[in-house]
């Protein structure tokens, strides 16, 4: 893996911990307002899965974009694609489970996964109206393994129950996903102070690991649920020296995964 | 009268008469990119009331429909202006409950403009199962069993859109438009074919013989499109890939300016209700330096 950086920043931690979950067989697209995944997973290919397939846009079949400029829908990021996929080929693809993983945020992440971004309070009369659900209505319930990324760790994101469902996780918990004929579903959740995975049986969410110089009770105090805290919480493997000269030098020398520390989960 | 062979060529103002108030609009527009905001611009000017504005992903064209009064209902998967934040007329209307949102994933979207362009009275899908989304919709989506596999599929009821309004890189007199590259995002390629009416803005009106060079660019023929208007720019300040990048400028002083009630009004005063034309739209906003500044994508 190489020598640990001394140097790096949380941006930079969270790229690289989502970068390691994907495979080298995987097909993945980004989504809108999606910088943190779209670096992660440039740097994925440029180091240990040289083979995964990204679909820029959900548009740049195996698209060559480096240094990343535009926003992460836009045709800046098609750059030396071998083909433009047309959206309905897209979604027949997503449908059949030929791209199986996916990356989400939203304003609210419940305890079994479950993610809002629609309203805060009543649909019909909200007392937020956020962005919509766009994508994650589709790919919660079409059988995704699903990595929920979050830059603001805070009670008001992580919620006892989602006032509303834009995103389908483990739903109830316990076997609630799979007896509604779902599979897959969220693997793990990267905030800023942590890594959560989700215990088995039960589904419900668990810390994995905290970031270097966070405590546990950090963040169980940040967190609006009570968490699932095995005994021994080791702390979030650091990014190699490789890994960030990568990020700074030839994918993202202009940061722009540090505009998701702006607006964070779609709120003001 | 979309069927006839038979020049289609008209003003702005001619085109946005054929939008009649209360009408479903599918407008087209993706986050900061290709989206007819000419026509828009003239819409809120010709003063349309109780449209209902369907984008898949709605931005600064729908906020700024909300923000001068004619919208009552919103059809749309997400609503924002994408890296630059929230659409904040939008969120105040709704939150006010002035303005009706009907939330949809993307594929259940589709699937019911799909049914439209087929003439279908639904589709199916997968997407949705499990969450919230199907709940508020009891009139266009109900969760049925398929009736070969008893799988559960969430049926989607046909959306046909009363008129569309796009713009692309140009077509002839008669209506045949051409997109370089061919459409991408599903609402060139979908929205003519659902809706009733298809009005188009065009960078460059080209003679027909152009178009018969290179038909492999076309994405809509004539016999589907009502009007055509020859606008150049006619997508500012969204991008025309590959002729001209979104104006970041402008969405940023739009973001900021819309923060407040009276701060979205001066924007509309100045760059929507203000100008004489679309050239003096173009004065307003930067004139040669911008235009310059965008066809060079920074």
């Amino acid at each position: 893996m190489g020598e640990d950086a001394r140097d790096y920043t949380i941006d930079e931690l969270m790229v690289v911990t989502l970068a390691r979950q994907f495979r080298n067989e995987d097909i993945v697209l980004n989504g809108t307002v999606s910088f943190i995944p779209v670096a992660a997973i440039l740097l994925a290919r440029a180091t240990h899965a040289p083979g995964l397939t990204w679909i820029a846009g959900a548009v740049g079949v195996d698209a060559q974009p480096e240094p990343l400029i535009g926003n992460t829908l836009d045709p800046t990021m098609w750059k030396r694609c071998v083909m433009y996929l047309p959206q309905e080929h897209m979604w027949s693809y997503v449908h059949r489970g030929v791209l199986e993983t996916f990356c989400i945020r939203g304003a609210q992440i419940d305890k079994y996964g479950n993610v809002n971004n629609t309203v805060i309070g009543d649909y019909a009369r909200p007392k937020v109206r956020l962005p919509g659900s766009a994508g994650m209505g589709d790919m919660g319930s079409l059988d995704k393994r699903i990595f929920i990324w979050t830059t603001a760790h805070t009670p008001r994101t992580f919620v006892e129950r989602v006032d509303f469902r834009s995103c389908a996780g483990y739903l109830e918990g316990g076997d609630s996903r799979e007896r509604l004929g779902l599979k897959n579903g969220p693997q793990l959740v990267i905030t800023n102070l942590c890594v959560m995975d989700f215990e088995p049986q039960s589904k419900h969410m668990r810390l994995k690991s905290v970031h270097p110089g966070v405590t546990v009770e950090e963040v169980q105090a940040r967190t609006g649920f009570p968490l699932i805290v095995p005994k021994d919480i080791p702390k979030t493997e650091l990014p190699t020296v490789e890994e960030i000269r990568l990020l700074r030098e030839v994918i993202d020398p202009h940061g722009m995964r540090r505009r998701e520390f702006r607006s964070t989960s779609g709120r003001e | 009268m979309a069927a006839r062979k038979a020049n289609k060529v008209v003003t702005l103002a001619e085109a946005a008469s054929l939008v009649r108030d209360g009408d479903v609009v599918a407008l087209q527009g993706m986050g900061t990119q290709m989206s007819p905001l000419a026509l828009v611009r003239e819409l809120i000017r010709a003063g349309k009331r109780d449209l209902t504005i369907m984008m898949i992903v709605g931005g600064i064209g729908l906020d700024w429909l909300i923000a001068a009064g004619c919208v009552r209902r919103v059809i749309a998967i997400i609503v924002n202006l994408d890296e630059f934040g929230m659409a904040h007329a939008f969120r105040r209307a709704v939150e006010a409950g002035e303005v009706v949102m009907e939330e949809y994933s993307e594929h259940q979207l589709l699937s019911r403009l799909l049914a439209a362009a087929y003439g279908l009275p639904f589709l199916v899908t997968r997407s949705g199962l499990g969450t919230d989304l199907l709940a508020i919709h009891p009139e266009t989506m109900r969760v049925i069993v398929c009736p070969f596999t008893g799988q559960k599929v969430v049926a989607c009821r046909a959306l046909e859109p009363d008129v569309a309004i796009l713009h692309a890189h140009r077509a002839d007199a008669y209506g045949n438009v051409q997109f370089f590259p061919k459409p991408i995002w599903l609402d060139a390629d979908v929205f003519p074919r659902a809706a009733k009416k298809v009005l188009v803005t065009v960078e460059e009106i080209v003679e027909n013989e152009e178009i018969r060079r290179t038909p492999i660019h076309t994405g809509i023929p004539y016999f589907k499109v009502d009007a055509v208007v020859e606008v150049p720019y006619g997508a500012h300040p969204c991008s025309l890939y590959p002729l001209y990048s979104f104006d970041r400028a402008l969405f940023q002083e739009y973001a900021s300016a819309s923060r407040t009630v009276e701060g979205t009004r001066a924007f509309l005063e100045k760059y929507i209700y203000g100008p004489t034309s679309h050239h003096d739209y173009l004065q307003r906003v930067g004139g040669a330096g911008t235009l310059l500044r965008i066809r060079k994508w920074e």
